[in-house]
């Protein structure tokens, strides 16, 4: 029987040269147009309404007013207060998720006893409704019949007031996002872990490196994508909390959790004022922008120049 | 006032005590023809229009639209028995409506208006009477409707649901706010009861409440009772502090006011709690009469006599003593077999200056660019005639608001509850007169719970009057 010798595959190579250009269009366009119908429009949308003024009974423009939204929303001490909040609850949001994430995706990495449980308890608060997580984290926060007193209490510690003390209502509703939210940074830890090629840790141990020096100088360096990503889709979620505040405090007590995402669907929906809110909307967007730039900016790649 | 021992034929949701109250409603109206003046010979005759008086109705096919908040079952089926009776006396008409969470309801009439597809008729509130003027928002009704029926409405009861000499929605129901309280708890500690009078006079003043709340809370406290309230955390609204500013809070400001004081006094100003323009509130809700009111409800939860966080269905299940709630309450403990199982009584709400109720209560309103406007006003009126309107009191408990209807429910004439209900709801004040009432107060319940949760009165009022400034100015 004559062996023959396989063709090995051509590789298809792009070159642009049989391209038709109308089919490339119209490919794209679905996508374009959703862009443009959902991403874009309400973007432009809100930065015209934030220019203008509008009769708080029927919603409809009266006029252009310029700058005079934005002007209003500095002049409100409540504005100031959110925009504040706003940076806080990111700090605390990427400071507590992202170390425990990763915590969590490297135990979770070793394959340990109950591995499997944690990570679906873990996907399971992810996956769970936010209002109904919210809700029921408020019944546990309750000062006089919540859990978390009552554990207190059990251990001859004083009560504390959680979300009706300004001083720690922020914090609470931080914890309580923190448990919920932590499964998405952790599961693309997971992902980032499991593509780490297993010969570099392995010939570092062979080499004599511990396992925190293989973490730090191995495992860490290689999750810089992870990291990345991670850091971008949390800073998205802390920018844009919403549903917990509304729910567990209404951005209260004297609007000490109250947020730019909270802040403008008061303006919006509460106080009559679409143009204001729109003015607030695109300040929370600038802040986002400003953010992400800046983590992009920090994170940058040197060594790839 | 002992559980199942009413003298009164026990009322009931059940629809063997609904079909009997209507048959008694029915009955009581044609022994009675001219108790309730209203013109019954609008619309054809063909069904009991109520107040109808506009023009006859088109024979086109119509499709009415009704947005309004889901109610409980049976009250759901009664109004949608009367759609079928509607339509059956106009088949023409075909009626659609939308339940939407009573919570929301408000909100969802601003985006209808917004969107300039609204349904025909909308669950409105007397509360936003300016608004609806200023915005055009809804239909005059006066022209539709007799004049002995709009008489037929208490004048104080017209005029919130009014604004520019236009009657604007007809009021559904009114409020009254009452302090229930639970006799048995009150006996355990050795408290005397508060007074259950029948007029305005009589009730524990602020301080007595507190006081005896207080004597209460020790007592049961001492005795090892450590689940009890001295007060029900409240039912309305969101169920904690800052719940409901119209209905609840607002009486312990505005009850620290006078009307009969002199015009630019703050004790006058305390009572409006806005200035006669309706665009400033600074020198009205943070008056020292307004923040002395406010630090007697800070007292509430500061010295732990009720809970800081929505704690539902305390009175009900016993463990509170006093609680504020409407007529509702007592037509409920009234039903056979929904009694609660402990002893109540009802009192005043407690007195400052004067006593103070509001009267801001639900009414539907017919939405300015509806395309059949006779339609729709001749559905409301109907909605709202003699025998619907009975038998909805009867089925959801609430206070009716028209003279006439009290007249023939006997319990207002013969118990406690009813009578003092009765006397509060002919003392009561609208909400303070603006058209940005809801700016007004979706800012004055945050404040409200800022202050129960420990903030002072003297900052938290002054800073949110200025708030409340700057959201009205756009109503210039």
């Amino acid at each position: 029987m004559q062996a023959t010798a396989a063709k090995p595959p051509r590789e298809r190579q792009w070159t642009g040269q049989n391209s038709n250009p109308i089919l490339g269009l119209a490919m794209i366009l679905p996508a374009a147009a959703a862009l443009a119908l959902f991403q874009f429009l309400p973007l432009i949308t809100a930065v015209l309404n934030s220019l203008q003024s509008f009769s708080p009974f029927d919603q409809s423009s009266t006029g252009w007013v310029g700058l005079d939204n934005y002007a209003e929303l500095l002049a409100d001490p409540a504005f100031r207060s959110a925009l504040l909040n706003t940076f806080v609850y990111i700090a605390l949001m990427l400071g507590l998720t992202i170390p425990l994430a990763l915590v969590l995706a490297v135990l979770l990495d070793k394959r340990l006893p109950g591995s499997t449980w944690s990570r679906n308890a873990i996907i399971g608060a992810l996956a769970a409704s936010e209002a109904v997580t919210a809700l029921i984290w408020n019944q546990m926060y309750e000062p006089s019949s919540g859990l978390f007193n009552a554990i207190l209490n059990a251990v001859h510690l004083p009560t504390q007031p959680f979300l009706t003390g300004s001083s720690q209502a922020l914090i609470s509703i931080v914890i309580m996002s923190v448990w919920k939210d932590v499964g998405l940074p952790m599961l693309i830890f997971l992902a980032g872990l499991q593509a780490i090629p297993r010969e570099l840790p392995e010939a570092a141990e062979l080499d004599g490196a511990s396992e925190r020096q293989v973490f730090w100088t191995i495992t860490l360096p290689l999750l810089r994508p992870s990291i990345i990503v991670a850091l971008f889709m949390m800073t998205i979620t802390a920018t844009r909390m919403f549903t917990p505040i509304l729910i567990m405090t209404q951005g209260g007590p004297q609007g000490s959790t109250t947020n730019l995402a909270l802040y403008s669907y008061m303006l919006g929906f509460e106080f009559q004022s679409p143009g204001s809110a729109s003015a607030s909307v695109v300040c929370m967007l600038v802040v986002l922008a400003l953010v992400t730039a800046a983590q992009s900016f920090i994170l940058r790649d040197k060594e790839a120049k | 006032m002992a559980a199942g021992n009413n003298s009164s034929k026990p009322e009931g949701i059940s629809r063997r005590a609904l079909l009997a109250g209507m048959a008694g409603t029915a009955l009581a109206g044609a022994l009675a023809p001219g108790l309730i003046g209203t013109a019954r010979a609008a619309g054809n005759g063909k069904i009991d229009l109520g107040g109808y008086a506009g023009p006859e109705l088109t024979t086109e096919p119509v499709t009415l639209r009704f947005m309004r908040q889901d109610f409980t079952p049976d009250v759901n089926a009664l109004l949608e028995g009367a759609y079928a009776e509607f339509t059956a006396a106009y088949p023409n008409i075909t009626i659609t409506e939308e339940k939407v969470p009573y919570g929301d309801l408000q909100k969802k009439l601003l985006v209808y208006i917004a969107s300039n597809d609204a349904p025909d008729i909308m669950m409105g509130r007397t509360d936003f009477a300016d608004a609806y003027h200023a915005g055009k928002v809804a239909l005059p009704l006066q022209d539709y409707f007799a004049p002995e029926y709009v008489a037929d409405i208490p004048e104080n009861l017209r005029n919130a649901a009014s604004s520019g000499g236009n009657l604007y929605c007809v009021p559904w129901e009114t409020s009254v706010m009452l302090l229930y309280f639970n006799r048995d708890l009150f006996e355990k500690a050795g408290v005397p009861t508060p007074p259950e009078v029948e007029g305005l006079e009589g009730g524990w003043t602020d301080e007595e409440l507190i006081a005896r709340l207080e004597e209460v809370n020790a007592k049961l406290k001492a005795a090892g009772d450590n689940q009890s309230w001295a007060l029900a955390a409240a039912g309305q609204g969101n169920g904690g502090p800052g719940a409901n500013y119209s209905q609840l809070e607002s009486i312990w400001i505005r009850s620290q006011g006078d009307p009969n004081a002199a015009k630019d006094s703050s004790a006058y100003k305390t009572l409006m709690g806005i200035s006669d323009d309706g665009l400033s509130v600074s020198g009205y809700i943070d008056t020292p009469e307004a923040i002395k009111g406010m630090q007697y409800y800070q007292s509430l939860f500061s010295k732990g006599l009720t809970p800081l966080g929505p704690v539902p269905n305390q009175f009900p299940g016993g463990i509170a003593a006093t609680y504020f709630g409407g007529l509702n309450f007592t037509n409920r403990f009234r039903v056979p077999g929904q009694e609660p199982k402990f002893k109540w009584g009802v009192s005043l709400p407690p007195k400052g200056n004067i006593v103070f109720n509001g009267n801001g209560s639900d009414s539907p309103l017919v939405w300015s660019k509806a395309k059949h406007p006779a339609e729709a006003v001749a559905l409301l009126a109907f909605l709202c005639n003699d025998k619907n309107r009975l038998a909805f009191h009867k089925a959801w408990g609430s206070m009716p608001s028209r003279t006439s209807l009290r007249t023939a429910m006997s319990e207002f004439a013969t118990e406690q509850p009813f009578k003092m209900a009765s006397a509060l709801s002919d003392a009561s004040y609208s909400v303070p007169r603006t058209p940005g009432y809801f700016d007004y107060f979706n800012a004055m319940n945050p404040a409200v719970k800022d202050i129960a949760l420990g903030a002072d009165p003297a900052k938290v009022l002054p800073d949110t009057a200025a708030k409340i400034d700057r959201l009205l100015a756009k109503y210039k």
